[in-house]
């Protein structure tokens, strides 16, 4: 891994658009700018665990969940 | 048609018809077609079957029949990935997750848009949304007999 020493207000570029600016360090925070294409998608790292976790999570169901949860939906449609 | 082997059997389709996400889902970007899987009860559930992973295979719903106030709008990056225009119709679809316990919660935080046109898919990160992963179904109430 490359590690860099960057200052408030400096930044790092990386291939020939992405582009990283460190907005400001405070209270134990870093605030970072990114200037990216948009084509590009930007995430915190722990909102892409978290999903990529639940989906895993997600294939992990057997046929007699999915007969159970259409039981329960279409009880609850009923009503309306 | 072909077949392919899933955990729940032989399932037999036709591949001009595969759902394609261009991306994968998130975690598996290397699984792009799947096979629409109809429930074999009514309701508002189907499945999927990854062509390339028998054991990839998930429950989708429409969140908007529980949530009315969840709206989800492609973006530019998003339509051209679907192959659609900001005309064209683009339907959201939540993964739905069973806990080993059998709690239902559905992922309103990375929703899948759905172009009927393209027959194209996308799972989507909503960032800063107040919609959680694993957002519970709504209490249904038991059928009045």
């Amino acid at each position: 891994m490359l590690v860099l020493t960057r200052k408030a207000g400096e930044g790092i570029i990386i291939g020939d658009d992405v582009k990283i600016t460190i907005i400001e360090v405070k209270g134990g925070g870093i605030r970072i700018g990114i200037d990216a294409p948009r084509d590009m998608k930007v995430h915190r790292q722990e909102v892409y665990d978290k999903i990529k976790q639940e989906n895993q999570e997600a294939t992990q169901w057997d046929m007699a969940d999915l007969s159970a949860l259409s039981n329960m939906m279409s009880s609850g449609r009923k009503q309306s | 048609m072909k077949k392919i082997q899933s955990r729940f059997g032989e399932i037999e389709y036709d591949p001009a018809s595969t759902l394609n996400f261009p991306e994968g889902l998130i975690g598996f970007e290397d699984l792009r077609d799947f096979v629409v899987m109809p429930n074999e009860k009514d309701g508002p559930l189907f499945w999927i079957q990854s062509v390339d992973d028998p054991q990839a295979a998930f429950i989708l719903t429409s969140p908007t029949d529980f949530f009315y106030d969840y709206k989800v709008i492609p973006d530019g990056r998003e339509r051209q990935k679907l192959g659609i225009g900001e005309q064209d119709d683009c339907f959201i679809i939540s993964v739905v997750t069973v806990s080993p316990e059998h709690t239902i919660t559905m992922n309103l935080a990375a929703p899948v848009l759905f172009a009927p046109k393209t027959n194209r898919a996308l799972q989507v990160i909503l960032e800063g949304t107040q919609f959680s992963p694993r957002t519970p179904l709504p209490e249904v109430a038991p059928v009045q007999k």
